[in-house]
């Protein structure tokens, strides 16, 4: 018999915010352990949450990226669980209005395009951590990611291989990241998602037994842990080797399995209840069209237009689009400059190579297009030879220097003085014999060495053709 | 979540870790089964064009601006914790 997989995703996102959802501490992930905590978000008794307003902002911002219908009423509620990861003994959360619903999303494999339906967005607050310790046999509680904010994206079970699950997760983080909404590193566990996944005979409209694999933080984790969950099913369906049941199971990346964790809470069992110290949440007509004008393009309709009107290569056209900072980067410096090939190697080479030594993300670039524009502009006028514009770059990177003033206080802005080059060249040639007479027995490559000793002592700052011209003159008068 | 008999009531008290006296049971199990009968009741109005009551409170968005502001030490926080450690709250041992 031939079976078919249904999967629903839960995606949960960190959002980008400078605090935490209800109180003002610090938001930013890792610190020293509780460092980024008070009263609010250790639960003490009678503080009083104070939702964050960019948190909404942000939570819109996604719907909107996902085609969803946004509540303009938005409200809290209290989802209750006992866990000491949880201060409140409840997570505050989205249940009767959540900010964003409907959603659609498309995303293409190796079969084809496909659509995806988003059920919900909702706001909520992340829970704290905790560190099972042998050595004093307790469990230590870490609160600074209690009530960071995150959004939960719950799909509709639209998703049918652990293919498409990558195809949507990627989308998301896609779209998230040029929306500025979250960083979405799995790595760090700012993109999690949790995996319900059914197998049923293929044509049945009846959902299988469903099971649920929490915290999913890897892609490969998530294509491994699908592809067993479906085998496991399948086995059981057809050789009853186990009983199937509603449970959540947590996936073990080294043994390669799934593991029982607990029976499946249902809805009810959380008591979802309206959470009376927050109040409604109204996005009235200019907050919304604040947001929706804020939007950026969508990566493929830029992908589309670097390609059709700014011609560049689809290699490059892809890598820019990567990142919603190379984009800004690249059409800052086209402005300036005009020339989108150039503004387009920079930012693919170098630029890219010095976020590599840094160690850093696409998305922590902080170096101004506009900058990068009038970099190619000197550059291109001959102004700043390419050698020394690589150390122009460096300082602009680093420390966002203008590119015309860090080049005029560190002289290297090409020397016209045709005097000083012919000095130079002078003293060259008559200290290097050897290359001379090699040169003019037909050994090419010595004038390059004579060519690159002159460069050196002139640190770059003159025109390449006008130096190489006199340095033929120089050496053929020798 | 409406609590009819023992059992719903057993799950109940596991999901709030409550240990009850069985005296207690009884007496609490007494009183969500009166509060349902009220509820049936209010279950018979029509509801069907009232707009959901958001709110007690005539308030709306209550927020603040997206600013860290750091008001106190992990020291003073924790100088009530019945047991820290390292900087950490410290609970007994979750899992085995």
């Amino acid at each position: 018999m031939k079976y078919e997989t249904v999967i629903g995703l839960e995606v949960h996102i960190e959002l980008a915010t400078e605090s935490k959802i209800f109180c003002s501490c610090s938001a930013k992930f890792g610190g020293e352990q509780n460092d980024h905590v008070c009263p609010a978000c250790c639960g003490m008794p009678g503080m009083l949450p104070i939702v964050n307003r960019h948190v909404v902002d942000l939570g819109m911002t996604a719907g909107m990226m996902l085609n969803c219908h946004i509540n303009r009423t938005t409200t809290f509620d209290k989802k209750s669980y006992y866990y000491p990861d949880l201060p409140c003994s409840y997570q505050t959360t989205q249940w009767f209005a959540p900010v964003a619903v409907n959603g659609l999303v498309d995303i293409e494999t190796s079969k084809g395009k496909k659509s995806v339906r988003i059920k919900q967005i909702h706001m909520e607050e992340d829970a704290g951590k905790l560190v099972h310790d042998d050595w004093t046999d307790t469990s230590l509680v870490d609160f600074n990611r209690t009530s960071v904010p995150l959004i939960e994206i719950v799909s509709q079970p639209d998703l049918s291989s652990a293919e498409e699950v990558v195809a949507y997760l990627e989308r998301l983080k896609s779209l998230l990241r040029f929306a500025k909404v979250s960083e979405c590193r799995m790595e760090q566990g700012s993109m999690r998602c949790d995996v319900n996944l059914s197998v049923r005979p293929e044509g049945s409209t009846k959902l299988g037994v469903r099971t649920e694999m929490k915290n999913m933080n890897s892609i490969s984790a998530i294509t491994r842990a699908i592809e067993y969950e479906v085998s496991r099913h399948i086995d059981a369906i057809e050789n009853g080797t186990e009983e199937l049941v509603q449970e959540t199971r947590r996936w073990d990346d080294i043994k390669g399995k799934s593991f029982a964790m607990r029976n499946k809470e249902t809805a009810g069992d959380y008591r979802y209840f309206p959470d009376p110290n927050i109040m409604p949440v109204v996005i009235d007509d200019a907050w919304y069209d604040g947001i929706k004008a804020s939007l950026p393009e969508f990566p493929e309709i830029k992908r589309a237009r670097y390609i059709g009107e700014l011609g560049l290569s689809e290699y490059d056209a892809d890598l820019l689009t990567e990142s919603r900072a190379f984009c800004d980067c690249f059409e800052g410096a086209y402005a300036v400059c005009g020339n989108a090939k150039e503004s387009a190697n920079y930012i693919i080479s170098d630029i890219t190579n010095l976020l590599n030594k840094k160690q850093m993300t696409s998305d922590e670039l902080k170096l101004d297009g506009k900058s990068l524009g009038e970099l190619i502009v000197l550059v291109a006028e001959g102004k700043v030879s390419r050698p020394n514009a690589k150390k122009v770059l460096a300082a602009m990177f680093e420390d966002g220097v203008s590119p015309a003033k860090y080049a005029e206080d560190n002289g290297f802005i090409v020397s016209n003085d045709t005097g000083k080059m012919d000095e130079v060249i002078k003293a060259i040639v008559a200290a290097d014999p050897k290359s001379v007479a090699d040169y003019k027995g037909g050994k090419e490559k010595a004038l390059m060495a004579l060519f690159g000793k002159c460069m050196k002592e002139l640190r770059g700052n003159c025109d390449p053709q006008v130096l190489r011209e006199a340095l033929i003159k120089a050496v053929d008068e020798a | 979540m409406l609590i009819t008999d023992k059992e719903s009531f057993a799950r109940l008290c596991r999901l709030n870790q409550l240990r009850l006296t069985e005296a207690e049971e009884a007496a609490v199990l007494e009183f969500f089964k009166s509060k349902n009968e009220e509820f049936a009741v209010l279950d018979k109005i029509d509801t069907e064009n009232t707009e959901r009551m958001v709110h007690v409170m005539p308030m709306e968005t209550v927020v603040r601006e997206d600013k860290m502001i750091k008001l106190f030490t992990r020291d003073e926080l924790q100088a009530s914790a019945p047991e820290s450690y390292d900087g950490y709250w410290q609970v007994p041992r979750l899992v085995e």
